[in-house]
C-alpha cells in the first residue's frame, strides 16, 4: 500500500458517516521533471515533488471547500470544510447522483518513465533542440521536456473509491528566426498519457518547426478583409474547441434565461454534414480521464449531431440543475482547485469530402494553418492562425503571416459549407484556460473545412 | 517533523547539503487564504485554503542545480535531488548576496478584520443594487483574503523573512441582449486589507449603460483611447522586450539600443517596487537583493532592462533586483510594478477633443500577433464610439491592430488621471490613428 493509500484509508467511512448532502475527498501525489534548453545552454532544469489534498462538502445548498499540502490531519480539513458550509446555508446549489464504484486505474505505457535514466531525457531533448539549433537564421531556441508520475486517490459520501496511477510526457520546440530586423517565432508540442515512447522519433517535428519559422522570415502580413478560408485540421480543431465547446459547457448556460434560449437542443446549428464531439474516455490523447474530478465515468458526448446542437457538458452541479444526465466533464487543475465544467477530447467528426474537394472548390480565399491562440466571450472568438497561403483557382500561392481570424460564433458555424474526411487530434503540453484554471490538459481536432467570409483583421 | 524555522535554522540548513558547495539558496513560501466565491448572483463557496513549499538551489563546481517540494517531511531528500541535477546545469560565476535589510513588510494588520459573514453582506447588497438596473443580468464575485510568509536562506549568511497581506474582490457581470449579443465586463480591486468596493457598482453600472446601444462604424483610421487596463496590456507587449531574457536571447527589438531614444518624449515608464497601497510591493527580490525604483523610459529613451542575477551576470550589468519566482520554479527577471508617468490633461478633457473616435476597454484575442516586433490585432470585446466628445455607444464585431512601438514614436497623449491595475499604476492613452477593420 502506497503512502496515500494508507492516508486515505478510512477517509471514506469518514465521509459517508458526515451530515451533509455530498462530501468529495481528493488526494495527490507525485513527482515532475523539466529540461528546457536555449540554444546551446541549458535553461533550467527542474525536479520536484508535490503532495496536496481538498475536502469539499455540500450542505444545505451551500459549498465548503478547503486546500492543504498538509496530509497529517485531514479529519480537522474535514471539520473545516464542513464549517464552511454551515457558515451561509442559504444556497441553492446541488448535486446529481451517480452510482458508487471502487476501481483501480493506471496508465498504459510501453516505456515505464521510471526506467528512463535522466541522461537519456536530456539526451533526446538535446537531439530535438540539435536539429533547431544547427540551422542557418535560427536566433534562438526553447525545446522544453517534461513529464510527470503520480497518484491520485478520489473518495466520496456515496462511497465511490477511486485511485489513478498517472503517467504523463511531452515536449515543446520552439524556434525564433531573424532577418534583420524581423523576428518570427513557431513552436509546435506534443504530450499524452503514455511513457516515454510519445516523445521518441519526434525528429520531423523539429524539422516543421524551423522550416516554418524560417519561411515566414519571408511572408508579408496578410491585408485585414473579408475571405472564404480553408482551416487545417489544427486550426478546425482549436475553432471548434474554442468557439464552440465553451459555448457547450453548462455553467455559461444553467442560470441564464437567454442563453438557455440561444443554447435550446434541436436548434439547428450548421449544415447536416457537421458533427461535433467531446469524449474524454479515448486513452491515448492529452484530455483523457478514467473519471472526472467528481468520480464520474467519461463519456462521448455529441454536442452537435447532422447539425442540430444535441447535447452540452455537465459537472454535477449542472447537470443537477438543468436536470439533464451527467457528462463526466466536472474537471479541475489539481486537488487543490474546485472542479468546474471543461472539456476532454473535443473534435469535428469527418465529413463526406476529400481535401482536394475543399480547394477545387475555392476561387480565392485563404488556406489558413495551425494555431498560435484562440480566445472568446462565447459570442465573438479572435484566433491566431500560424500561417496562411493564398489561394486562387484551387492553386496555393503566396505565404502570408499574422493570419488573424474573428467572428460571431453562430454565424461562422453557419457558414461552414464544405467538411473534408481527413481528422487529425492535437494536444501540446499547453492546455486550456478557464475560471482561472490553467492549463487543464485537452486535445483537439477536425478535418479540413471550407469557412465563406472570416473576417481578418490587418492593415488594408 | 521539525518546525520550519529550525529547518531554515542557518546552521542546521548546512547540514542537508550532501557534499561540496560553492552556495545554495533555500526560499520557503507560506500562505492562508479564505477565498469566497458567488456564481450567478448567488453565493456558492466558501472555502479556506493551507499552502507552503520550499525550493533549493545548490551551486557546485559553478553549476547550479534546482529542487522543490511541498512535502515538508522531504527537506533532505529535496537537497540531494538539487546536488545531483547540478551537474547537468550551465557554469555560473555570481555570487549571492549577503547583507541586505529588510525595511517594509507589504502586511496590513487589519487583514484579520477580514468578516466572510459581512463579506457575504456585501456581495449581497452589491448584486441586489445590480439586478434593480439590470433585469437578468448575471453576476459572479469573487472575495479573498489572504496572508502570506516569506523567508529567504542563504549560504552567505542571509536569512530574510516579511510576511504580505492581500484583499481582492473581482467582480464579472454578464448580459445577454437583443439577438444574443452579449456584454460581458469586469473589474476588481487589490489591496492590503479588507476594504469596501462599492465604487465598482458605479463604473459597471455605467458603463453597461452606455454599452446598450449598438453603433455602427466602417473600416478606416480611428482616434483611439485605450483606457489604463487596456493600455496595460498593449504596454506589457512593448515592456517585454526590457525583460534581460530576451535581450539575452536577441529576440528584443531593444537589443543593442539601451541609452537610444525609440518613443516620443512624453513617454516614462518606472519599475516600481513600493507603489501605495499595493499588494504586490516587495521588500528584497526573490535571490535577496534590495529592490528599488528606477526609470525603464525616460522621456522616449530606453535607459535600462531588467535582470536577475544569472542575466545580469551574462548581460555584463549584475542584477537589478527583479528576480521572481514561486518556491517551485527558479528565479527569472521580472517586473516589480509598473508606473507610467502622467500627462498633462484629465481623461475628461481627452475624450472632449475627439470628433470621431473609439474608446478601446476590453479585447479578446490580443497578444497572439507576433508580439516580439510589438504588432498587435484582436476584435474589440468592448468599445465605444465616440461623437462630437460624447460617448454614443458601442461598436463590435471589428478589429483593431496595429504596432504597439510605432504608435509610441508617434503622437499621442497620457491623462493626468491614474488607475492602478494590479501591480501597475497607469494612465489613459489616446492615439491619434488607429487602424479599425469592421
Amino acid at each position: 500500500m502506497s503512502q496515500l493509500e494508507e492516508i486515505a484509508s478510512g477517509l471514506s467511512l469518514l465521509l459517508q458517516n458526515l451530515k451533509c448532502d455530498f462530501a468529495e475527498i481528493r488526494l495527490t501525489q507525485g513527482v515532475g521533471q523539466s529540461i528546457s534548453l536555449a540554444m546551446d545552454q541549458v535553461d533550467s532544469i527542474s525536479s520536484g515533488e508535490v503532495v496536496g489534498g481538498s475536502v469539499r462538502v455540500l450542505k444545505n445548498g451551500s459549498w465548503g471547500f478547503v486546500t492543504f499540502n498538509d496530509l497529517s490531519n485531514i479529519e480537522s480539513f474535514v471539520k473545516s470544510a464542513m464549517d464552511c458550509a454551515s457558515l451561509s446555508p442559504s444556497g441553492k446549489s446541488g448535486v446529481a447522483k451517480y452510482s458508487a464504484s471502487v476501481k483501480n486505474f493506471s496508465t498504459p505505457f510501453v516505456e515505464d518513465l521510471k526506467s528512463i535514466s535522466f541522461e537519456e531525457k536530456f539526451e533526446i531533448i538535446s537531439k530535438y533542440n540539435d536539429i533547431i539549433k544547427n540551422s542557418p537564421k535560427i536566433q534562438t531556441t526553447k525545446s522544453i521536456y517534461r513529464e510527470s508520475t503520480g497518484k491520485y486517490i478520489y473518495l466520496n459520501s456515496e462511497g465511490t473509491q477511486l485511485s489513478y496511477d498517472r503517467m504523463h510526457c511531452g515536449i515543446s520546440l520552439t524556434a525564433v528566426a531573424k532577418d534583420g530586423t524581423i523576428i518570427q517565432p513557431f513552436h509546435d508540442s506534443i504530450s499524452g498519457y503514455g511513457g516515454f515512447e510519445i516523445v521518441r522519433h519526434r525528429e520531423a517535428m523539429a524539422e516543421r518547426v524551423i522550416k516554418i519559422a524560417i519561411d515566414m522570415l519571408e511572408a508579408e502580413p496578410l491585408a485585414g478583409g473579408v475571405y472564404n478560408i480553408i482551416a487545417d485540421p489544427r486550426l478546425s480543431g482549436v475553432f471548434i474547441h474554442e468557439a464552440f465547446g465553451h459555448l457547450s459547457e453548462a455553467d455559461f448556460v444553467y442560470e441564464n434565461e437567454s442563453m438557455r434560449k440561444q443554447m435550446v437542443l434541436g436548434r439547428e446549428f450548421a449544415l447536416p454534414d457537421f458533427t461535433v464531439v467531446d469524449d474524454g474516455g479515448i486513452e491515448s490523447l492529452s484530455g483523457y480521464i478514467p473519471f472526472d474530478d467528481e468520480g464520474i465515468a467519461p463519456q462521448k458526448t455529441y454536442l452537435i449531431k447532422n447539425g442540430i446542437l444535441t447535447g452540452r457538458l455537465h459537472s454535477r452541479e449542472t447537470a443537477f440543475k438543468m436536470n439533464e444526465e451527467t457528462t463526466g466533464n466536472g474537471r479541475a487543475i489539481g486537488v487543490m482547485r474546485q472542479p468546474i465544467v471543461r472539456m476532454t477530447n473535443t473534435y469535428i467528426e469527418n465529413g463526406p469530402y476529400q481535401k482536394d474537394d475543399l480547394f477545387a472548390a475555392m476561387d480565392d480565399g485563404i488556406y489558413a494553418l495551425d494555431v498560435i491562440g484562440g480566445q472568446t466571450n462565447l459570442e465573438m472568438f479572435t484566433f491566431t492562425a500560424g500561417y496562411g497561403y493564398r489561394v486562387k483557382n484551387g492553386k496555393l500561392g503566396k505565404m502570408f503571416r499574422d493570419v488573424v481570424l474573428s467572428g460571431n460564433v453562430f454565424t461562422t458555424l453557419k457558414n461552414i459549407s464544405m467538411i473534408a474526411n481527413d481528422r487529425q487530434m492535437f494536444g501540446g503540453l499547453g492546455g486550456c484556460g478557464k475560471g482561472g484554471q490553467s492549463p487543464l490538459p485537452v486535445s483537439y481536432g477536425g478535418p479540413h473545412v471550407f469557412i465563406k467570409d472570416v473576417l481578418i483583421g490587418g492593415k488594408q | 517533523m521539525k518546525e520550519i524555522k529550525d529547518i531554515l535554522d542557518p546552521e542546521n540548513i548546512k547540514s542537508f547539503v550532501p557534499g561540496n558547495y560553492r552556495w545554495f539558496d533555500v526560499l520557503y513560501v507560506s500562505g492562508q487564504s479564505t477565498p469566497i466565491s458567488f456564481k450567478n448572483n448567488r453565493l456558492h463557496s466558501i472555502n479556506q485554503s493551507q499552502s507552503s513549499g520550499i525550493g533549493v538551489r545548490i551551486n557546485r563546481d559553478g553549476k547550479t542545480g534546482f529542487s522543490y517540494t511541498n512535502n515538508l517531511q522531504h527537506v533532505k531528500e529535496t537537497f540531494i535531488r538539487a546536488y545531483e541535477i547540478s551537474r547537468y546545469c550551465e557554469e555560473e560565476g555570481f555570487d549571492l548576496p549577503g547583507d541586505t535589510k529588510v525595511l517594509f513588510e507589504p502586511f496590513n494588520p487589519e487583514i484579520d478584520n477580514f468578516d466572510p459573514l459581512m463579506e457575504i453582506e456585501q456581495a449581497r447588497e452589491f448584486i441586489a443594487s445590480m439586478e434593480k438596473d439590470f433585469n437578468d443580468i448575471s453576476i459572479d464575485i469573487g472575495i479573498n483574503a489572504a496572508k502570506g510568509f516569506v523567508h529567504l536562506v542563504n549560504s552567505n549568511g542571509l536569512s530574510l523573512s516579511y510576511r504580505d497581506s492581500y484583499y481582492s474582490a473581482s467582480i464579472s457581470t454578464t448580459l445577454i441582449l437583443d439577438k444574443g449579443v452579449r456584454l460581458d465586463l469586469w473589474d476588481s480591486k487589490s489591496e492590503l486589507r479588507p476594504v469596501r468596493w462599492d465604487e465598482l457598482r458605479l463604473k459597471l453600472t455605467d458603463k453597461i449603460k452606455r454599452a446598450i446601444t449598438i453603433e455602427k462604424i466602417s473600416s478606416g483610421l480611428y482616434p483611439v483611447i485605450f483606457p489604463p487596463q487596456a493600455f496595460g496590456s498593449l504596454l506589457g507587449i512593448v515592456l517585454s522586450g526590457l525583460n534581460g531574457v530576451a535581450i539575452w536571447k536577441g529576440i528584443s527589438p531593444f537589443c543593442g539600443k539601451i541609452g537610444e531614444k525609440l518613443f516620443a518624449n512624453r513617454l516614462t515608464v518606472y519599475d516600481d517596487p513600493f507603489i501605495e497601497g499595493s499588494p504586490f510591493q516587495i521588500p528584497f527580490d526573490a535571490e535577496g537583493l534590495s529592490v528599488s525604483r528606477k526609470k525603464l523610459i525616460n522621456e522616449g529613451v530606453v535607459e535600462r532592462f531588467i535582470t536577475d542575477l544569472k542575466y545580469g551576470e551574462r548581460l555584463g550589468v549584475g542584477s537589478t533586483g527583479n528576480a521572481s519566482r514561486g518556491y517551485s520554479s527558479i528565479p527569472s527577471p521580472s517586473f516589480n510594478g509598473i508606473v507610467v508617468e502622467p500627462g498633462d490633461e484629465p481623461f475628461e478633457s481627452l475624450i472632449k477633443g475627439i470628433k470621431r473616435g473609439i474608446i478601446a476597454e476590453q479585447f479578446i484575442g490580443l497578444g497572439q500577433s507576433n508580439t516580439l516586433l510589438g504588432d498587435f490585432s484582436a476584435n474589440l470585446d468592448l468599445a465605444y464610439l465616440v461623437e462630437d466628445g460624447e460617448i454614443k455607444g458601442r461598436v463590435k464585431d471589428c478589429m483593431i491592430s496595429g504596432n504597439i512601438i510605432d504608435l509610441l514614436k508617434g503622437e499621442f497623449y497620457l491623462s493626468s488621471d491614474r488607475e492602478r491595475k494590479g501591480s501597475s499604476l497607469l494612465t489613459y492613452a489616446m492615439f491619434p490613428a488607429i487602424n479599425i477593420v469592421a
